[in-house]
Formats: C-alpha cells, sequence, structure tokens
C-alpha cells in the first residue's frame, strides 16, 4: 500500500510542469466571437507589436461567473452595458486613464456618460445592437403587413395572417420590453400594472407565435420557414448575408419599431488585474480610429457608436435604418437595466405563467 | 442460435438509428455546399480546406486532443491503482473518496477547481485543465476496472504468489493481463470524456485557452457553419480508429464473454 502511495505521489508531482516562461508580448481579449474583423487584429498586432490572443464567452453571465470566481490574465473585456455595471459594482475594472485616449472623441456623445457608468470612469463604447424586427420582404409584402411596428408581433389582427411563421426571442426581458414598448411604455417601466398588460398581450399573441427561439432562429429565416421575427439586429443582418449566399429569392430585412426598441451597446473595461493594461489602452484607442471601428460593422452590421467610421462604412450598411436610426428613432431606443431581486423574482414568476400557459 | 422475434429485432434496429442517424447527418453535411445545415446543395471539401485554415479551430483541436491523451494517460494510472485498491480494501470511505467526483454535478466540480486554482495561485491554462481532467476522470477508469477485477478468479493471483512470485510481479504478470481490456475500456472512457467536457473546462480554462468545445460553444451565437460538421467528422475518425487500435491491443474487448 505504501508503494501505491508513493507512486501516486510520484505520478501526481510528475503531471505539474513548470509554466512556460513567455518570450513574445501576449495582449489577451476576452471578448465576444466574431466581434472583430480578422484583418483589424493583424494592424494591432503589427502597431503594438505583440500577439492578440482572444478567448470567447457567448453570453454576458458567463463573463460575470468566470470573473466572480477569481479567474485572471485577461487584459479587455467587451461586456454589455448592463454588465459593466455589475462589474463596476464588483470592484472588477480599471479606471481609464484618459490622456492615452485621444481618440475617444470620435464617440458620438449620445452614446457618453451613461447612467451604466456616470463620466466613462471605466468603459469606453466598443459597438452595439438593437431587438428588432426581422422579416422576410416578400412574403411581408404579399400580405400587406406593416414592418415598423410592434403591432405585427403583438396584435392578432395582424398575426392572423402569419400564424406559425413567426418567431420571438425566448427572453423574458427582450419580450417584456418589446411589449412595454408596444403599449407606449418605457422599456424599463417598473410598474406592476403595466407588467401585467404587457403579460396579456403576450398570452394573446402566443397562439400564433411557432416559438420562443434565441438560438437558430436565424437559420430559420434564411431557409424561409419563418417569416417575421422579435430578434436581435446583428442576427437578422447574418440571416440576409446567409439568404443571400444561399441565393434565396428573398431579403431578411430589418424593421426598427416607430415605438421605440431596446439598445445593446458593448463597451470595452480593462480588467483590475490585466497583467498588460498599457495594451489594453493602446487597443482601446486603436479601435476608436474611425476604420478600425468601421471594420467591424461591415463585417456584422453592429451598430457603430464611432462619428469617425462613418467613413469608412459600406453605404447599403448606412443607409439602414435599423442599424444607423434617424435622431426621432434614436431617441425611443433604450439599454436596459437590471432588475431588483423582488422585481426578478416577480418578471420570472409571470415568465414562467405565459410559457406554461396558465 | 435461437430466432428472435421480429419485434425485438424492429425494436433494435429503431434504437441503432435513433443513435446513428444523427452523426450520419452530421457528417453529410460537412460536404454540403451551402453555410446551412438546412438542405442538400451540391458536393464540396470546402468545408476541410476553411478548417485546415483556421487557426483558431486547429489551435482548439490541438489543445482538445493534447488534453484528452494527458488526462487519459495519467487518469488511466491513477485509475487503475484506484480501482485495484477499491477491490482488495473495500473500504466504504475510499469508494466514496474516489467515486464522489462522478456523483458530483460538473458545474460544482468545475466552480470548486476554479476556485482552488485560484487559491494556490496557480495559473489557468492547459495544465489546469488537464489536472481537473485527470480528477474527474479517476472514478470512471477505477469503476470499470473494479467491474473487471470482480469477474477475474482470485484464486490465479494467490497460485502466482505460491509459485513465488512477488506482488508485484503477481500483479504485472497475472492481474493487469487479464483486466486489460477494463483498463483499456477505462482509458478510451476517460477520452472521450476529457475531449468533449465543456462544463469543467469552461471554468478552469484560463485567458487563451482554448478547447474544442468551448470554440463551438462560441461559435453558436452566430450560427454554426459546416466547419463545425467537418471538426466533428474528424473526431469521430478518430474515435473509430481509437476504438479498433485498442480492440487490436486487447481483442477480447469488443466481444462479450
Amino acid at each position: 500500500m505504501k508503494q501505491f502511495a508513493a507512486l501516486c505521489l510520484a505520478l501526481a508531482l510528475a503531471a505539474v510542469p513548470v509554466a512556460p516562461a513567455q518570450a513574445k508580448d501576449e495582449f489577451h481579449l476576452y471578448n465576444w466571437n466574431n466581434y472583430i474583423a480578422p484583418e483589424t487584429i493583424k494592424r494591432f498586432e503589427e502597431f503594438c507589436k505583440c500577439a492578440v490572443v482572444q478567448t470567447y464567452y457567448s453570453d454576458n453571465e458567463e463573463l460575470l461567473a468566470k470573473l466572480a470566481a477569481g479567474a485572471r490574465g485577461y487584459d479587455l473585456l467587451v461586456p454589455t452595458a448592463n454588465a459593466v455595471e455589475a462589474l463596476i459594482h464588483g470592484k472588477q475594472l480599471l479606471p481609464l486613464d484618459k490622456s492615452q485616449l485621444p481618440n475617444l472623441k470620435n464617440i458620438n456623445p449620445i452614446y457618453m456618460n451613461t447612467s451604466f457608468d456616470p463620466g466613462n470612469k471605466y468603459s469606453v463604447p466598443y459597438a452595439m445592437s438593437t431587438t428588432i424586427i426581422g422579416y422576410n420582404d416578400q412574403k411581408m409584402k404579399e400580405l400587406g403587413l406593416p414592418t415598423d411596428t410592434w403591432a405585427v408581433i403583438f396584435d392578432p389582427k395582424y398575426l392572423e395572417k402569419v400564424k406559425g411563421r413567426v418567431t420571438v426571442l425566448d427572453s423574458a426581458n427582450e419580450l417584456f420590453a418589446a411589449a412595454l414598448k408596444y403599449l407606449g411604455y418605457s422599456a424599463n417601466d417598473v410598474d406592476e400594472g403595466h407588467w401585467k398588460e404587457a403579460a396579456s398581450v403576450i398570452e394573446k399573441a402566443k397562439p400564433y407565435w411557432a416559438a420562443f427561439n434565441a438560438s437558430s432562429y436565424i437559420k430559420e429565416l434564411t431557409v424561409g420557414n419563418i417569416w417575421l421575427v422579435h430578434g436581435y439586429s446583428n442576427d437578422i443582418f447574418q440571416a440576409n448575408l446567409d439568404a443571400q449566399a444561399a441565393k434565396r429569392p428573398f431579403h431578411i430585412l430589418q424593421g426598427m419599431p416607430k415605438e421605440g426598441a431596446v439598445l445593446a451597446v458593448d463597451n470595452m473595461v480593462i480588467d483590475k488585474d490585466a497583467p498588460r493594461p498599457d495594451l489594453a489602452l493602446k487597443f482601446i484607442d486603436f479601435m476608436l480610429e474611425g476604420k478600425n471601428s468601421a471594420e467591424l460593422t461591415n463585417l456584422i452590421g453592429s451598430g457603430n457608436p464611432n462619428l469617425e467610421a462613418v467613413k469608412y462604412i459600406k453605404p447599403e450598411i448606412l443607409k439602414n435604418p435599423a442599424i444607423f436610426p434617424d435622431k426621432a428613432v434614436a431617441a425611443k431606443l433604450e439599454q436596459l437595466k437590471d432588475l431588483t431581486v423582488a422585481q426578478r423574482r416577480l418578471r420570472n414568476r409571470m415568465w414562467t405563467d405565459i410559457k406554461a400557459g396558465r | 442460435m435461437r430466432r428472435q422475434p421480429l419485434a425485438l429485432w424492429v425494436a433494435a434496429g429503431a434504437g441503432y438509428a435513433f443513435l446513428y442517424i444523427p452523426l450520419v447527418i452530421v457528417v453529410a453535411y460537412s460536404f454540403n455546399n451551402s453555410r446551412l445545415n438546412a438542405e442538400w446543395v451540391g458536393f464540396t471539401f470546402d468545408w476541410y480546406t476553411r478548417l485546415f485554415h483556421d487557426q483558431d479551430m486547429l489551435a482548439a483541436a490541438g489543445n482538445s486532443l493534447l488534453i484528452a491523451l494527458t488526462a487519459s494517460a495519467v487518469s488511466t494510472v491513477l485509475g487503475t491503482m484506484a480501482g485495484v485498491a477499491l477491490y482488495r480494501q473495500r473500504s466504504r470511505l475510499l469508494s466514496i473518496l474516489v467515486l464522489a467526483p462522478i456523483a458530483i454535478p460538473e458545474i460544482l466540480m468545475g466552480v470548486s477547481l476554479l476556485i482552488f486554482f485560484v487559491l494556490l495561485n496557480f495559473t489557468l491554462g492547459l495544465v489546469s485543465v488537464a489536472l481537473a481532467h485527470i480528477a474527474f476522470c479517476i472514478g470512471f477508469v477505477a469503476i470499470v476496472v473494479r467491474a473487471r477485477l470482480a469477474g477475474m478468479d482470485e484464486l490465479l493471483t494467490e497460485a502466482a504468489r505460491d509459485c513465488g512470485a512477488s506482488p508485484w510481479n503477481a500483479f504485472r504478470y497475472i492481474t493487469l493481463p487479464l483486466i486489460m481490456p477494463g483498463v483499456i475500456a477505462g482509458a478510451l472512457m476517460a477520452f472521450t470524456l476529457s475531449i468533449d467536457d465543456f462544463v469543467i473546462t469552461f471554468f478552469t480554462a484560463g485567458a487563451g485557452t482554448v478547447t474544442l468545445p468551448l470554440q463551438i460553444y462560441s461559435m453558436i451565437k452566430i450560427a454554426v457553419t459546416p466547419e463545425v460538421n467537418a471538426v466533428s467528422s474528424l473526431l469521430m475518425l478518430l474515435t473509430l480508429a481509437l476504438i479498433i487500435v485498442a480492440s487490436r491491443l486487447s481483442p477480447s474487448l469488443l466481444r462479450s464473454e
């Protein structure tokens, strides 16, 4: 038995090699997948004389969970605004040295100084998306349905023409926000009576929907099984690219509801334990240059808060009102705030009731 | 051989169809000339070409293989020892210690390992992932080995000892060859568990450490391309090759006795 124990110990120790020495400068970017153009990375690597190492997350909660448990080694993160707020509360971020960010002036002031990070002490806007209507242009035209109002998603009068061809996001917060907007309230309205109204709107529309779907609706739109969705602007943009590549006879277009919609702004922030905060600052300023910022928009159709980027963005994206809304619509876009524990509990209960059909 | 009733054949056929049709579809669509896994357009090797030029995906696959090979090798040695110990000692405490990692929910294990590594100030990376995988694979190997030992005739070892073999020699020349199918099965199981683990890997992987499951999962948001089918098909081929090699090494592995 003793021999066994000794052998076990020897093996266990042998299995722990020494950490390899790092020769080249490395910059660790913790990002969403496909959220930076490959050519941008290449140019940054030349500029900073370092290697960019990307790790990906697919959900803000993933990022928060991992950092909260103590994972370290990331220089720059790209969380959505409400996650930035959570990270600030958790004292997880490094304040930005604005003197190192001369390009900060390129950002449209309406996206600066938000309630999530007053004065932009920690965060700088990177890119954004909206939660809007996506539709099959051919079918909507045939059926004579409007595409600039939430009514088409919620009003049975319209829905009966597209019964079983509509999906909505499988997200309580997004769907309630859309229903509240449809009713003329703020997406961040926390009045219980208003929530009940929204829930009843959702319940009346639910029989006409094919599914609550947050993952495969891009594909369903492209194939032509689904004609109308409540979804993210980047996804709808992707669906159209796919549909064109597959030579479909229709387009998948983005409809910005006149009642307004949810806006999600992703921000660059520096981890407080970043091994290379100097490279992170360099990266932020680099991404604030118009050309670099524009490359992402050209790649995935994301909204762009950078005024200098406009010159480099493809004209067909620039004239898309869902990606670059005019002033009147932009004023009706709202970023979702985190709910309190009690509010979240109430919303979860209402959501469960809706999904269970009670 | 007795003729089996038709219903049994049908049920077995349906069962296997349920298991294998999805795999066949994955492989078929890896040759499909369309970004969408929705309908057949035409035959192409395009996705494989693209895969071999995708640095991210190749690095992830390389990491996964390295981790799986290390984890299965180390956990097979440790797990075999644990299996033998479980069989010989029959201690309740020992079985709880060895088998608990199997019963613990993965998410709990992932988080606690992460906290443990952070506490030790251990840099997260390939090594931490490999250690975590070894930790959860040992239990599986131990179970298989113990089951194999339970089916073995203990008198054989005793006979070897009577003939003057040292405990080590008796183990090396009698016990080990007899339990070899179990050891190999355990190693294969460890390899498979390691290569497709997501939850524990997610928590224990550090900045820049990407494995295949992590890479594929992060791609889900922007719709999975057939490149994922291509890499999955290659993995299936690899697994198949491993099973064939294993069955050559130990012919009784695939035969029921």
